[in-house]
């Protein structure tokens, strides 16, 4: 398993999924193009060599986990593993935690600036998008910080704008674990959080800090289990934090209970650029640690980003298990990647009104992350996306299949098709669509038959055709 | 780094059309376009903007964006009167434009 960004660099190099660019490549926004173009291409990594205005020490490394051969090969899988087989192994090793071990040293610190040689500008955050309210050095990224009555360590990735020299802003939603937190227990009492903002620790804890994960649970002891090797941890330069030893950067921050800055607007992993602005946290940086030769790590968000795929992922199975633990008939979750995180596919063993309201309230209960939910019966397989749509163009009934929940104060603000007034509210709205047959339809005499070759015909003939398929003359 | 006669060039996000008045002093988020590393590095002021080439000649250029950051087709001249604090009062998850007006009314 990898134990940092440079093993897994390493390893997509050999698999041929790593674009080195030695040419000089401008931080502002030739960067950000070349690494969303690959994303839209599906493209491989990217690493940059030589960044505009930066020394040859200083380089960037876009879109670890962008495509599923990715994530299959950060798992230690072969990177042709299917959707199915990666949904599959994520679901085995999600509840083996394995907890972190500290360390005394790490790489992560062996270059150390604080008080006036704190430069952010040192680094070389990208403009990844041209109308961005500024340059995002956190964005593949794991900020670390602590609920100070239970000692519970959360990571989570979100955002983070390098505002001056000494300042960051972001964009950790006010419903975020890490947003509750900072709110309940350190701006109420009017006292700077401390946070580690660790850029390039290796791609599966990361992957755990963007996992949907319970309150109190700690994404370093996920991220040990989905490794199989428990992580090493290591103090920051000026917090008791621990961060992953081998990470390449780590910002020590206080977040300010009693300061605001700019932050945003931001292309974001909707895959567009709401008017989500001016609404975050504001940071003092207190340390910058990183290693000699810096990567820095970056996701180039918007579609088809690596949200699109680890946060799907792991977002899918926190929605089958709390499903699952409400009683809810719940077979298989996918959140497909085009979705952006907003639609999920949800197969019930079987469905009706009553199952479609549950799954609705549970699902938007605390907070609303998914707007879209199609609901399909065991004859629909949720990976297949084909007949997923087939499933939602004929059994949806357009009058009584759909199910709509309103919400306010815990909506996604950077849900596109809100208005800027829901967005300040935080109001919103999920529908389910519901495309299983109603419960009270006999199977006999109402249940329409589906015509495919697998329902429609007796066994028999469909074992000869298979066994004879070649036999008429097809190839395949 | 610019020469006293030079003119900067800074950029600004809105709200609103209406949040910029012209010929008043307003309180403004400002970024340096100036190229180089420490471009984009963020300055709260308050500054007086206008669209009149008159007193645009003896004005920095000021680029508006939108909430949403698309940037307007018309150049604003910008004169900064005075800095507010890097570290505005305010609460955060709240409106920063609030506090930035806030800390300009209260002489912060």
């Amino acid at each position: 398993m990898f134990k940092d960004t440079r093993d897994f660099i390493e390893a997509l190099r050999a698999a041929g999924d790593l674009q080195e660019i030695e040419k000089e490549v401008d931080w502002d926004l030739e960067l950000g193009a070349i690494s969303r173009l690959a994303c839209e291409k599906d493209g491989p990594a990217v690493w940059f060599k030589r960044i505009t205005d930066y020394p040859e020490d200083r380089t960037a490394f876009a879109n670890p986990m962008a495509t599923w051969r990715r994530v299959a090969l950060a798992f230690g899988l072969p990177a042709e593993s299917s959707l199915k087989d990666i949904y599959a192994e994520y679901e085995k090793r999600e509840g083996k935690l394995i907890p972190p071990v500290t360390v005394k040293s790490g790489p992560c610190g062996e270059v150390v600036k604080c008080g006036a040689d704190i430069d952010l500008f040192d680094l070389p955050a990208p403009m990844l998008h041209d109308g961005d309210g500024g340059r995002y050095l956190g964005t593949w990224d794991i900020a670390v910080s602590r609920d100070p009555e239970t000692n519970w360590v959360n990571w989570g990735m979100y955002r983070f704008m390098v505002y001056d020299s000494q300042h960051l802003t972001g964009f950790p939603r006010p419903t975020s674990h890490f947003g509750k937190v900072f709110q309940d227990h350190y701006a109420a009492r009017n006292q700077p959080m401390p946070m580690a903002l660790v850029i390039g620790a290796d791609p599966i804890s990361h992957f755990a800090a963007s996992a949907t994960y319970h309150i109190g649970g700690e994404e370093a002891a996920l991220a040990g289990g989905l490794r199989g090797a428990a992580v090493e941890l290591v103090r920051c330069e000026t917090s008791d934090l621990l961060v992953p030893a081998n990470a390449e950067i780590v910002i020590d921050c206080e977040v300010l209970p009693n300061s605001v800055g700019l932050e945003g607007p931001y292309g974001e992993y909707p895959g567009y650029r709401t008017g989500e602005m001016g609404n975050g946290i504001f940071c003092r940086v207190t340390a910058i640690t990183h290693r000699k030769n810096p990567i820095l790590t970056i996701d180039a968000t918007g579609y088809r980003d690596d949200s699109s795929t680890i946060t799907a992922l792991a977002g899918a199975v926190a929605i089958k298990r709390r499903l699952e633990r409400h009683g809810v008939p719940v077979l298989d979750v996918n959140i497909p990647r085009e979705g952006a995180v907003h639609m999920a596919v949800i197969g019930v063993k079987y469905g009706g009104k009553q199952v479609a309201c549950e799954i609705l309230e549970i699902l938007t209960s605390r907070r609303a992350l998914i707007s879209k939910i199609i609901l399909v019966e065991p004859d629909v397989d949720v990976f297949d996306m084909g007949e997923v749509f087939h499933a939602f163009s004929t059994k949806c009934h357009p009058a009584y299949g759909i199910h709509v929940v309103h919400y306010e104060g815990r909506a996604n603000t950077l849900t596109p098709c809100y208005s800027q007034g829901e967005r300040a509210a935080q109001k919103g709205a999920t529908v389910l669509y519901d495309c299983t047959w109603p419960g009270e339809w006999s199977r006999e005499w109402e249940v329409p038959v589906k015509a495919t070759f697998e329902t429609i015909f007796p066994e028999a003939v469909r074992l000869k055709v298979l066994k004879e398929w070649k036999a008429y003359g097809f190839k395949e | 780094m610019a020469l006293k006669s030079e003119k900067q060039t800074w950029e600004t996000f809105l709200r609103r059309p209406s949040d910029l008045r012209e010929g008043v002093e307003i309180p403004l988020v400002l970024r340096d376009l100036s190229p180089g590393r420490n471009k984009y590095a963020m300055r709260h002021a308050v500054a007086v903007a206008s669209r009149k080439p008159q007193d645009k000649e003896n004005m920095d250029l000021l680029h508006v964006r939108t909430v949403v950051g698309v940037r307007l087709p018309e150049t604003w001249g910008v004169k900064i009167v005075r800095d507010l604090p890097t570290e505005l009062p305010g609460k955060p998850y709240h409106d920063f434009y609030e506090a930035l007006k806030k800390a300009a009314a209260t002489g912060a």
